[in-house]
């Protein structure tokens, strides 16, 4: 092993290592250099060349569909000069040198686009610039001739002068003993020849189309037992009593496994999701069995009794839904505030306009049901696990162990379908709480679909009202938001995101004001698919078309009205393509009708931030109500692009989410449960509902900035056929799920 | 023990005759390329072929089976070059992949039956969900499959 070189600029060191033959590259924070580790000297390694020239990327980023793992690969093989076909990517397993090295440090709360560029790009370019850097070196050594005549392109290094030519494998294990006085330099963006120029499939593709892929449900271990989990069906119920004896000699059954939120549990360092109420322990009971299917029949003829706790006040969903509706006639607590909002609004003149707006709860539904295993030694616990924050896994591990960070091992997998769901990491406690009960064995803790939609930490349930006066131009003089909502102060997440932090909000009216209440609900929230986001989009864009309305002006010429201090060019770039693309204006026959939504995520209320995206929906509403979208046309700018078919994916699938969450989703209570448990109850759009999408890339700007893709198009398709709806027939609609709305109309 | 034919093998189990299909092929028989997703017949994450015919594996039990043909994604092709598995990966279709066995199973019976898919009947049969939305890429991965397959035929 050479002596690290010094990267100040990055505050990590590279390391290198010839194992058999091949060339390992791994990166140490320099600030810990003196603080001598105490696990292990070794770095955490993201890079090896082997001498067949087969370059394997070790990721750091969870991989749940938005092509994490191939964009960290791709910002490798940018520096390294690889041929693309030889590339690998793996999972990089957490150990303690991956907490305590904080190599992964920048890296480790990623789970979305934003941060696999922002967490993983210049560590993943340097750990490419290094190891071709050494390449050349050793090759030049190899042929005792100035570096500065060898080339490095497509996995070959080439002697200029004389065209003689290495595989990189060739050298790798001669590149792992170059020491480099400075490591390089990484290139100009213009000099990329992969970032922004070429569109690369996923590397997972392959195993995912011959059946190989290994998700979290798929991993197999010698003795390994399965758990089929019960939570209380009240969220924060207790167990009360089960009857083991009436399923003991049921066929392949193991034990019954009781976790108890009380038992005691050990101190570990937390983040901001391990200490989420929604991530305290659970009370549940779990039959284990020597296969699911046994596990399963098994915990349904198990007698099992709940107190449902407090939670079971909630007796309907309209007790609920009205209570938080109730909450918004009162002021909550001001949490923004521009000019003098309660005086302005009661000026005289103009027109006063107010709306109230309802989201419900929705759950996730990712299409592998929750579940995880772990094995719980004397001395160690080994956990295989879908989840979208590695770190605050690990830590649970450890505090449902009391193990030492130097004896916990946590390997990610493939993860099938997350958006948010997996970050709480409630299913990782579960998990080591129930394998810590049987020692030893391997226990595959598994959420059936019911369980995983009863059990969820949803999207929260949010009421709003807004009001408006308009001034005699049209423009709102004031803007008061009234926001009542579960899990706002309690939960994960920005509660007044895509409503506070818009140019309405900012810019367009002299006095604006955002008040939030917090509703005490027993029902656990967390992070969906740009939280709260996916709400306030909803409720703001579905306002200002009241307030184009009432201003007597085209909804797009409304929205380019109180744009025009907003110094941001995106969102009219945004607005402008979609009136151009959509067909916007030309006549429609009766029943149908267009509709426009605008909104940002990741901005947070700062021009050329985030992604902003446009759409304008056409649906037709039959005279009983059917509701039919019938095309989407979606405008973005996220600044600039790196791969642009991962981010068609990207936008095509977070249309279609936004879609789905804002026709079918909502989920409802009785004695405080909620009802729903699978797909017949809680519908999903499949391949007949999906109206003609059209993706328009003209809006994007080339501002310097990649943001991400994954959560922006959730906000604006709901409000956009909202929208669309009221062209349609002249009646507006305030809550979601529209498939649940009267939108019948004469 | 129950002797099952899976994707051109016939093998042996040991398992419950109520057993659903689809934890045989998992856990009995590791191929867990059939996916669990609702348990009820509803996501189409475990479709595989019962003599050409796509079905939720989650409700077929082992004696149900007999002597039929069961093939699961794994037994698409040897070596993951079906026209459809082609298809899949240039056209980039997988997000998270957790229900593209069961469509790419589902698919593979419609264009045994329907070798030149309209859009309406590929709507019609692929009652599949995907929750990351790649409708609009399987759609595309299915004509473009068939096209393919349509031109090997005539060469």
């Amino acid at each position: 092993m050479r002596a690290p070189s010094p990267l100040d600029r990055r505050q990590f060191l590279v390391r290198t290592s010839a194992v058999g033959g091949a060339l390992v590259i791994g990166l140490q924070p320099a600030h810990g250099a003196e603080a001598a580790p105490t696990v292990s000297a070794a770095p955490s390694t993201w890079l090896k060349i082997a001498p067949d020239d087969t370059v394997t990327v070790y990721v750091p980023t969870p991989e749940s569909g938005n092509g994490a793992m191939t964009q960290c690969a791709l910002y490798v093989a940018e520096e390294l000069a690889c041929d693309w076909s030889k590339v690998h990517a793996e999972m990089a397993s957490g150990t303690a040198k991956f907490i305590e090295q904080k190599a992964y440090g920048r890296s480790v709360h990623f789970f979305s686009g934003r941060t696999t560029v922002e967490g993983s790009m210049d560590a993943m370019l340097q750990v490419g610039a290094s190891a071709r850097e050494r390449l050349r070196v050793a090759a030049a050594e190899t042929w005792n001739v100035p570096v500065s005549e060898i080339v490095a392109k497509d996995s070959v290094l080439t002697h200029r002068p004389t065209g003689r030519r290495l595989p990189y494998g060739h050298v790798a294990a001669r590149a792992a003993d170059v020491h480099l006085a400075q490591e390089p330099a990484l290139k100009p963006p213009g000099e990329w020849t992969l970032l922004g120029k070429v569109s690369q499939g996923k590397l997972t593709n392959k195993q995912v189309v011959d059946g190989t892929a290994v998700f979290g449900m798929d991993v197999r271990l010698p003795n390994m037992l399965y758990a089929a989990l019960l939570q209380s069906p009240v969220q924060g119920g207790h167990l009360k009593s089960y009857d083991f004896e009436a399923i003991r000699k049921m066929p392949g059954v193991h034990s019954v496994v009781v976790v108890d939120p009380a038992e005691p549990r050990f101190p570990a360092p937390t983040t901001p999701y391990s200490r989420a109420t929604a991530n305290r322990p659970q009370s549940a009971v779990a039959v284990l069995g020597d296969h699911y299917w046994q596990a399963k029949q098994a915990l349904d003829a198990l007698p099992v009794e709940w107190d449902p706790g407090s939670g079971a006040q909630w007796k309907t969903t309209e007790q609920l839904h009205g209570h938080a509706l109730r909450a918004c006639e009162t002021p909550g607590k001001v949490s923004q505030s521009i000019g003098d909002t309660m005086a302005k609004l009661k000026a005289p003149g103009g027109v006063v306009l107010e709306s109230s707006y309802l989201t419900p709860f929705c759950d996730h539904v990712t299409m592998e049901p929750l579940n995880g295993m772990a094995m719980v030694t004397a001395d160690h616990v080994e956990v295989w696990h879908p989840t979208q924050m590695p770190l605050t896994a690990f830590y649970l591990a450890m505090e449902e162990t009391g193990f030492p960070q130097e004896k916990v091992t946590l390997h990610p997998t493939l993860i099938g379908g997350a958006f948010g769901r997996r970050v709480i990491c409630d299913d990782v406690r579960m998990v080591v709480a129930i394998a810590k009960k049987v020692p030893e064995r391997p226990v595959h803790v598994i959420w059936s679909r019911e369980e995983s939609m009863h059990q969820g930490r949803y999207r929260a349930l949010e009421a709003a009202r807004l009001t408006a006066r308009l001034g005699e131009d049209g423009k709102p003089e004031a803007l008061l938001a009234r926001i009542a909502g579960v899990g706002q102060t309690t939960g994960i997440g920005q509660p007044t995101s895509g409503l506070a932090n818009t140019p309405y909000f900012l810019s367009a009216s002299p006095n604006t004001q955002v008040e939030l209440t917090d509703l005490p609900v027993h029902i656990m929230t967390g992070p969906y698919r740009g939280p709260s986001y996916n709400s306030n989009a909803f409720i703001v864009e579905c306002f200002i078309d009241e307030c184009a309305a009432a201003a007597k002006t085209d909804p797009i010429d409304y929205r380019l009205k109180l744009l025009a201090a907003w110094a941001d060019p995106g969102w009219a770039k945004c607005l402008e393509t979609v009136r151009r693309k959509s067909g916007w204006g030309q006549a429609l026959p009766r029943g149908e009708g267009r509709g426009v939504g605008i909104s940002n995520w990741g901005g947070d209320g700062r021009p050329e931030a985030g992604t902003t995206v446009a759409v304008v929906a056409r649906v037709a509403v039959s005279p009983t109500g059917d509701l039919t979208v019938r095309r989407l046309d979606v405008a973005f700018d996220c600044g600039s692009i790196i791969n642009k078919d991962a981010v068609l994916a990207q936008v095509e699938g977070g249309t279609l989410f936004g879609l789905n969450m804002s026709l079918n989703e909502g989920l409802t209570i009785a004695d405080g449960r909620i009802v729903e448990g699978n797909f017949h109850e809680y519908p999903m759009i499949r391949m007949a509902d999906v109206p003609e999408v059209h993706i328009h890339f003209d809006a994007v700007t080339g501002h310097k900035r990649f943001s991400e893709l994954g959560e922006p198009p959730v906000g604006p398709v709901g409000p956009a056929i909202a929208n669309a709806i009221f062209a349609a027939t002249g009646k507006r609609i305030r809550q979601t799920p529209f498939r649940k709305q009267d939108l019948s109309w004469a | 023990m129950t002797s099952i034919t899976v994707n051109g093998k016939q093998l042996a189990v040991q398992a419950d005759p109520a057993t659903p299909l689809l934890w045989v092929l998992r856990d009995h028989l590791g191929l867990t390329g059939s996916k669990f997703g609702c348990g009820v017949g509803l996501c189409g994450a475990c479709t595989v072929q019962i003599d050409g015919v796509a079905l939720r594996s989650c409700q077929v039990p082992l004696d149900a089976v007999g002597s039929a043909k069961v093939m699961t994604v794994e037994g698409l092709s040897n070596s993951g070059d079906h026209p459809l598995q082609t298809a899949w990966i240039e056209l980039n279709v997988p997000q998270c992949g957790y229900c593209q066995s069961g469509m790419l199973v589902a698919a593979d019976a419609l264009l045994a039956q329907t070798p030149h898919p309209t859009d309406a009947d590929i709507d019609a049969a692929m009652t599949n969900i995907c929750r990351c939305g790649t409708y609009l890429r399987v759609r595309a991965g299915i004509h473009k499959a068939a096209a393919a397959m349509a031109a090997k035929t005539k060469a």
